[in-house]
């Protein structure tokens, strides 16, 4: 995947798009986790959700951009 | 523990002013450290990803925080909808128009009045994108007026620092010692469950007393806007809510709903007992006693679903044979029609009640399963009120425009910059007029304690660290003044002023000449947006507004007479409570307009909620032609009386619902809804008594 990708002229790094597609994966995690009541068993479901987020992106970002 | 006590103690004895300025104030002051910690936070990443105004990102973080978690991210949500929105408004704009300064300040104002308008319309955070809206767009272009080749990289910095503030923001009030909002509606919706309950259970005697009956449906109605509200929000603030909300909705509803028949039983004993029919008054109460039976439980379980929901299922089976037998006690023609008039009403409760048992059982469950019915909570939402909102902004907006073409102003874009951002703010406060005029005192306080950081403290030091030891004190009050509401708003406007004229920067611009007169046009803004509430007055909890939120409560009856049925039932139920909401937190506990109000709320509920079942009979069964005739009139009839009632239309609407009692001698599925409507239409407790002929001989039917 390119670094950078242009949008109608416009340069936006390769980052954003990613980003925006996380946010949309941890949407439906989340919509999943609380249907099912799963935080119950977090301490701090707030961190969980930061730390899931981080773990997402990361993982994404480092995969299609390294 | 105990020493850590102890030591509390020996402070307290050693200080006891200090002791007492603690007690109490540990939210505040974990408010005030939140806020700081997202302040500097943001202003340090903004430094290191080298964005052009750190100062945009804190005054971000400023106006987003608050104590409940849930808020802040409902806030952020969407100020990011309304940042997005009005930066590419305030982009086309100058694209638009880039030498056309008229034209230009012409749509600036206008699409900033709307903005403003849009705020007054929707009472909840909604209104936060609106503010944001604006404030973008004028924060984008304005700066930009004097260089548009520019704007798009400056669209692109302002941007980026809103968002970093609402994500640092966001992810503080998240992260560190979160209070959660959650807790909050739980206890509520609890509670409140709990009470209905016991209203229910603690009436099986039959009849409740007019006045208490109004106090029940003044709480209920405050219960039932207080969850929404409060379900709105926390959907933002946690997972498992969000998969409970369309839940939590219907739960809602059916608490509305049984709330209404529950009061219309109520009127119907009430007004056969003043009639003096003990016959029929004794047999609806012997068929309500099962119920007050049902929901009678070991003390423990008294407000456990899990055990009142079979209880009153098991309830709602027995019903019917009691009614028939209760029914054939009972001299036949007007005798049996009340009181199958009063079991229809009661039948329809039960099916309610156990409804909203069962949603509740359900919520109580840690996983939900299952899709159920979507219904919204509809809001009466006041239209002409946020045009003068709009006209009022558009006006502030065009007179500084005019002064800044005119007098060619260096300073002009700010003072446009502020008043934008503070007309939004005040727009969606309840009481514009005072808090305009703290926060304009508290944004000249804030003012005065930037400069004098900017000028005296700051100039002596050097990294990240001396910056917050510099800023650190003044900067303390603003979050400080803003955890107490009893102050006005004056907090909210020091913490944005002082943060403005800091207008930190990497590297820290100092210029004392620029800064004052920065501060000069600033004020004016702030100033004009202020004094336009007073040459064009609020509209919010004005009698002007109370009368016309009155008029449309009693139009709620006209809807129910005239609408498509399809979920018309919830939104009777949702946007006659949410006006009338409205309208009764700006009377007077007790006053006559107060009395006034809840009497006419009664009446509307109970006959808009009879117009309704009548229609909905009437569409579901096969009738005559002469019977739909006649019942389509009385509705009309009835709906006529509530838009502009005097005694004329109350004879004609009464003549109406009996002419078609009669129609309907062939159709008794019909009989009992306009007996009903019948009975409110005479009840000489309800407003409607006022156009009542008092020398008719008393006659029911």
């Amino acid at each position: 995947m390119p670094r950078e990708i242009a949008i109608c002229g416009v340069l936006v790094p390769g980052l954003l798009p990613i980003f925006l597609g996380c946010l949309l994966l941890m949407v439906l995690v989340d919509v999943l986790i609380g249907r099912y009541g799963l935080y119950r068993y977090v301490w701090h479901p707030p961190l969980f959700r930061l730390a899931l987020f981080a773990c997402l992106f990361g993982l994404t970002g480092l995969l299609l951009l390294h | 523990m105990s020493a850590a006590s102890t030591k509390t103690g020996l402070a307290a004895r050693r200080w006891p002013a200090l002791a007492e300025a603690f007690a109490g104030e540990g939210r505040t002051w974990l408010f005030v450290f939140k806020t700081l910690l997202a302040l500097y936070l943001a202003a340090w990443l903004a430094m290191w990803l080298r964005l052009e105004q750190p100062a945009t990102a804190m005054i971000t973080v400023g106006i987003v925080m608050h104590p409940h978690s849930g808020m802040v991210r409902a806030k952020s949500f969407y100020r990011a909808i309304g940042t997005l929105c009005g930066s590419t408004f305030g982009l086309a704009l100058l694209c638009v128009f880039p030498q056309q300064r008229v034209l230009f300040l012409l749509c600036m104002s206008l699409w900033v009045g709307l903005c403003a308008g849009g705020a007054t319309l929707y009472r909840n955070f909604m209104a936060y994108g609106f503010v944001l809206a604006g404030y973008t767009a004028a924060i984008v272009a304005l700066p930009a007026v004097g260089n548009p080749l520019g704007v798009f990289d400056s669209a692109l910095m302002r941007v980026s620092e809103v968002m970093l503030g609402l994500v640092v923001a966001g992810v503080v009030s998240d992260l560190v010692f979160p209070e959660r909002l959650r807790m909050v509606l739980r206890k509520t919706a609890r509670e409140h469950f709990a009470h209905f309950i016991d209203f229910v259970r603690g009436s099986t005697g039959g009849s409740i007393p007019r006045a208490e009956m109004e106090q029940a449906h003044l709480r209920f109605v405050r219960a039932a806007v207080e969850l929404e509200n409060q379900r709105a929000s926390v959907i933002f603030e946690d997972p498992e809510i969000r998969a409970r909300s369309t839940r939590m909705r219907l739960l809602n509803q059916h608490n509305m709903a049984a709330a209404t028949s529950f009061q219309s039983l109520h009127h119907l004993i009430n007004r056969l007992q003043r009639e003096g029919r003990d016959a029929e008054v004794a047999a609806l109460i012997a068929l309500y006693r099962p119920i007050g039976a049902a929901l009678t439980t070991a003390p423990a379980e008294l407000h456990d679903p899990a055990v009142l929901a079979p209880r009153l299922r098991e309830c709602a089976q027995r019903l019917p044979a009691l009614e028939a037998e209760l029914h054939a006690g009972l001299a036949p023609g007007r005798a049996q029609l009340a009181f199958d008039t009063g079991a229809t009403v009661l039948g329809r409760f039960l099916d309610e009640l156990c409804g909203y048992v069962e949603v509740e059982l359900a919520l109580r469950g840690h996983v939900q399963r299952g899709d159920v019915e979507r219904v919204h909570f509809r809001r009466g939402n006041d239209a002409t009120g946020a045009m003068v909102a709009v006209l009022r902004t558009f006006l502030t907006m065009a007179a500084l425009s005019t002064f800044w073409i005119a007098s060619g102003w260096t300073f002009g874009a700010s003072a446009m910059l502020l008043a934008t951002i503070f007309s939004g703010l005040f727009a969606a406060t309840p009481n514009p007029l005072a808090s305009a005029f703290s926060m304009l005192a508290g944004y000249a306080l804030g003012m005065l304690a930037g400069l004098f950081t900017a000028c005296v403290l700051l100039p002596g030091s050097d990294g990240f660290a001396m910056l917050i030891a510099a800023t650190l004190p003044l900067l303390l009050a603003g979050p400080w003044l803003n955890a107490h509401p009893e102050l006005g708003n004056i907090g909210g406007g020091y913490a944005i002023g002082i943060v403005y004229i800091l207008a930190l920067k990497n590297p820290m611009v100092y210029d004392p000449a620029h800064a004052f007169n920065d501060a000069i046009a600033q004020l004016a803004g702030v100033a004009l947006a202020a004094v336009s509430f007073v040459f064009v007055p609020r509209v919010t909890g004005s009698g002007w507004q109370r009368r016309r939120q009155f008029r449309r409560l009693r139009e709620q009856v006209v809807e129910a007479a005239g609408a498509p049925l399809e979920g018309l039932p919830w939104r009777f139920e949702s946007e006659s409570r949410d006006l009338f909401h409205q309208a009764i937190v700006h009377t007077r506990p007790g006053s006559r307009e107060s009395r006034e109000l809840l009497a006419w709320a009664l009446a509307v509920h109970e006959s808009g909620r009879a117009l309704i079942e009548l229609r909905q009979q009437l569409r579901a069964g096969r009738f005559a032609v002469e019977v739909h005739e006649a019942v389509d009139r009385a509705v009309q009839a009835v709906a006529q009386l509530y838009r502009r009632p005097d005694a004329v239309r109350r004879q004609q609407a009464e003549d109406a619902v009996r002419d078609a009692i009669e129609a309907c001698a062939a159709a008794p599925a019909l009989r009992p809804r306009l007996y009903q409507l019948l009975g409110a239409l005479r009840d000489d407790e309800s407003p409607l008594a006022t156009w009542m002929p008092t020398m008719e001989p008393a006659r029911a039917t």
